[in-house]
């Protein structure tokens, strides 16, 4: 088993009344990039900002690469970190602003020179030693960051919502960039995000937190696929929640009944019970769109929506307050007011393990 | 499992403690001794503590000054608002690129010493001085006046010394009123005045009433310009002091118009103070 | 086509009339002494009757001139460093902190500037004569110094509260000490603020006449405790001459800092 280069143990905090982390465990192997995800408010930050070291954890302790630091300050952590708004020193050039850390640990001036070199080669942007940081661009900060945090060399790296204030377009392209950096270095990293397709594009695993706590822990294919409880699945992206009752075992699945009265056939990784009352999420993209009757249940076409890549679906169907969303690459097979019916592969639904 | 240790911060508290320790010998101890030194010295010896007090509050002459000092403080103030608004005003909406150059102009005295400047005042204003050579020579007046030994000129002097003051408390408040404010006033139909009446001078508040406090308070310590200008005829508290301090040495009398002073000048503080919790919620 | 004519705005006429007056009210007592000084008459007479340099060559006759002069330039400096060496990391250690401590610590550094300074100086010469420190250098350095402070601290206050923390967070991870961030980063982005309290510093105390008289002496006059006896005993426009050379002084000064340093970057937050 590879060591983990961070763990986390029992970690708490509180301000004042407020508990912003309820008893945390983490640990992450070495080269991994595990990214904290969810809302603002579920303890993503709080918990970066004590592996830092500029929060003192109410209970437990922050091991990194096999040591203790809980009680070290900042900076003997050996950590680099990138912030959200780059946070590069305005009064210093770029090259001075990469060589912080490594002037900081006492590194000549030659070598300094030299890795700054290096570094800015590493992110693309060789040769803007001299640069002042306001003749940058978002995106070339934000590599210079990145630099900067890399150049001494830590054994972890933060990223605190690093792509938050660029654009979409260079957002996209940092996310691969970054991802490539990080593989090439193998070096083990936090990323704090509330962006869902940032953290499932970036990351090797998530863990989704709300109020205080982890709710998911896995990779992006399990917690998108496999959500554990509602809020994953709807903070994941689109879901499709119905509620059911389980009629009995059919082969390898449970046979449900939806509210609603039509009836399908599941598979669940946990085991059910006859008579259980269960929640169903079905992505928008596994639903199909077929001739009234011929799926799980009918629904009325409400609105399509031309989406460039898919065409957004919203349905209603009866005794359902909230709509249902079906995502399709096909051309448009139904309008508005027609009624059609859905169907979905068995393996498509997912039971979600609602808390009792 | 550990308990946390201490949170981290950049500067600790124990910074603070030489400014506090100097500030509280050289500050609060002195004025604190100037509390105790009405008690005990001059004529107040045997009298108890309220000896120069009651002197100040009953002896005609002394209460006169005491009144003169709230009068001139209050007609300055007032005078400095009525002058410094409209500047204010102006540079807050129609300076644009000038307003730089405006703040200058509006500091540049400070550059120069304050008895530069009441000495100036007594050129422009004396018998043989600017302003009447300039009458005289327009042929508007055979008889020059001595504007200078005349109290009007206290006041002039005053004003021109505290308007700064008003003028910048008033534009850092004006500059952040929204001029879609006064826009959208316009647009329902409200004149000029009326938008400046309802909208501009209301939202301007906070800025006036912390410059009118600032000079009221300032006014309440200065000296110089009742001592060069009104031919000594505008008597205050702090020339008071300045005067007793020269020439008859009676120390405790001088300490208890110095506590009268302060207490003057604590009285803004709090009305400051009180305000700005307010304007905060 | 129809052509418009502008309209007028009448207010902005009517404020641009009263402003011109307000420059003239601003700069005139100035102005006047400026040209005073350079009278031939013996007296304070307008118009001046011809131009000479002679109050100026009084100024190097008269010695207590050149004396305060250089007396009034090391106090205004040295108070201002001192008051800086005090406030600087008080202002700092307080400003972020919202307990109910550190706004009473911020009060009582910035309460000095809301005494009169008449009774301070009162005060303090009594209170600093029961410490045998009496009328001497040391005793205007502690009373300008103690008036200093406040603008060091309300300036520092004010702009170290607008930097963002995580710049210093940022110097920390990057393995800087608490003083290397200091050093490195704290200073230089509070610099404008203390150069602003300072530049306010040095100017309210090159002008402070009710501090400083009390602590008159041969050697601890200041330039305005001069000018003022000279005015009590000899009123001629060798006050006009000292007035002006004092006020170029500190326009040159201002001039050199803003040439080397830029006043703009210096002193903007």
């Amino acid at each position: 088993m590879t060591a983990s280069q961070l763990a986390l143990r029992d970690i708490s905090k509180s301000f004042g009344t407020v508990q912003a982390l309820y008893p945390l465990d983490l640990s992450v192997p070495e080269g991994e990039m595990l990214a904290l995800l969810g809302p603002s408010g579920c303890g993503k930050t709080t918990t970066l900002r004590i592996v830092a070291g500029f929060e003192m954890p109410d209970t437990g302790s922050v091991t990194i690469a096999g040591r203790n630091v809980t009680a070290l300050p900042p900076n003997k952590r050996a950590l680099g970190m990138v912030f959200q708004n780059y946070s590069l020193f305005p009064h210093m050039t770029v090259g001075e602003n990469v060589a912080f850390g490594l002037k900081m640990r006492g590194i000549g001036a030659a070598e300094r020179t030299s890795r700054v070199r290096t570094m800015l080669d590493m992110v693309r942007l060789s040769g803007l030693e001299d640069r002042g940081i306001h003749q940058l661009s978002g995106g070339q900060q934000q590599r210079i960051a990145l630099a900067r945090a890399l150049a001494p060399g830590p054994r972890l790296l933060l990223l605190d919502e690093p792509l938050g204030a660029l654009d979409k377009n260079l957002r996209e392209g940092m996310q691969f960039e970054l991802r490539q950096i990080q593989r090439e270095l193998g070096i083990t990293s936090i990323l704090v995000t509330h962006d869902q397709e940032e953290a499932l594009t970036m990351a090797d695993r998530v863990a989704v937190m709300s109020q205080g706590a982890v709710v998911q822990l896995g990779t992006p294919t399990e917690v998108y696929d496999t959500p554990n409880t509602r809020f994953v699945a709807e903070f994941l992206g689109t879901a499709n929640i119905f509620t059911a009752q389980v009629r009995g075992r059919d082969g390898d699945g449970w046979e449900v009944a939806l509210d609603g009265n039509a009836s399908c056939v599941v598979t669940a990784a946990i085991p059910l019970a006859t008579g259980q009352r269960i929640l169903l999420a079905v992505r928008p993209e596994r639903l199909r769109i077929g001739p009234p009757g011929s799926g799980a249940l009918d629904a009325r076409v409400h609105d399509v929506v031309f989406r460039g890549a898919t065409f957004a679906y919203e349905l209603r169907a009866p005794d359902r307050p909230a709509p249902l969303f079906v995502y399709t690459h096909e051309r448009a097979t139904a309008a508005a007011g027609d009624t059609v019916g859905l169907r979905w592969e068995p393996g498509s639904a997912v039971v979600l393990q609602e808390p009792t | 499992m550990t308990a946390a240790p201490r949170k981290y911060r950049l500067a600790p508290r124990s910074w603070t403690i030489p400014a506090l320790v100097f500030v509280a010998v050289f500050f609060v101890m002195p004025l604190v001794g100037n509390l105790v030194r009405t008690n005990n010295t001059g004529e107040a010896v045997g009298q108890g503590p309220w000896f120069y007090y009651v002197k100040l509050l009953t002896d005609s002459y002394y209460s006169g000054v005491l009144l003169t000092t709230l009068e001139v403080s209050t007609i300055a103030t007032l005078a400095s608002l009525l002058v410094g608004y409209p500047v204010a005003y102006f540079m807050a909406r129609y300076a644009g690129r000038w307003t730089g150059f405006f703040v200058f102009v509006v500091i540049a005295p400070l550059l120069t010493s304050i008895i530069m400047r009441t000495f100036g005042w007594r050129v422009l204003l004396a018998r043989h001085g600017v302003l009447n050579s300039i009458f005289m020579h327009l042929g508007w007046m055979t008889r020059p006046p001595n504007l200078a030994d005349d109290p009007i000129a206290v006041y002039i002097g005053l004003v021109h010394v505290l308007v700064p003051f008003m003028v910048l408390s008033i534009l850092a408040v004006l500059q952040g009123v929204d001029r879609r404010l006064e826009e959208s006033a316009r647009v329902l139909g409200a004149g000029r005045v009326r938008t400046f009446l309802s909208v501009t001078l209301p939202l301007s508040l906070d800025g006036v009433i912390t410059g009118c406090i600032l000079v009221f308070v300032i006014t309440n310590g200065s000296f110089l310009t009742m001592l060069l200008l009104g031919g000594g005829r505008i008597t205050t508290m702090s020339l008071l002091i300045y005067q007793q301090f020269n020439t008859s040495g009676d120390i405790g009398f001088a300490a208890a118009m110095g506590n009268v002073l302060m207490l003057l000048a604590l009285v803004g503080l709090g009305l400051q103070m009180l305000l700005h919790r307010r304007a905060r919620p | 086509m129809i052509r418009h004519r502008k309209r007028i705005d009448r207010t902005a006429v009517a404020l641009g009339c009263y402003m011109a007056l307000f420059v003239v009210f601003i700069v005139a007592p100035i102005v006047s002494v400026v040209i005073v000084s350079f009278s031939s008459a013996s007296f304070i007479i307008f118009p001046i009757p011809g131009y000479g340099l002679a109050w100026y060559r009084r100024i190097i006759e008269y010695r207590p001139f050149i004396d305060a002069m250089i007396v009034s330039a090391e106090l205004a400096l040295a108070s201002a460093a001192l008051a800086a060496l005090l406030g600087v990391p008080a202002a700092l250690a307080v400003a972020r902190s919202r307990s109910v401590g550190a706004a009473v610590i911020a009060n009582v550094l910035l309460a000095p500037v809301s005494v009169p300074a008449i009774v301070l100086g009162f005060s303090l010469l009594y209170f600093l004569s029961s410490l045998a420190l009496g009328i001497s250098f040391t005793a205007l350095l502690i009373a300008h110094t103690v008036a200093s402070i406040p603008y060091i601290v309300r300036t520092v206050l004010a702009t170290y509260r607008a930097v963002p923390a995580q710049f210093e967070e940022a110097a920390s991870i990057l393995g800087a000490s608490r003083f290397q961030v200091l050093w490195h980063t704290t200073l230089p982005l509070v610099r404008p603020g203390i150069f602003a309290g300072a530049l306010f510093a040095v100017l309210t105390s090159l002008d402070n006449l009710p501090l400083s008289f009390f602590f008159g002496g041969a050697r601890t006059n200041t330039l305005p405790v001069v000018m003022l006896s000279y005015m009590e005993n000899q009123f001629d426009p060798s006050i006009a001459a000292v007035s002006t050379v004092q006020m170029l002084v500190a326009i040159i000064a201002l001039l050199a800092l803003d040439r080397l340093y830029g006043i703009e970057r210096l002193t903007a937050a």
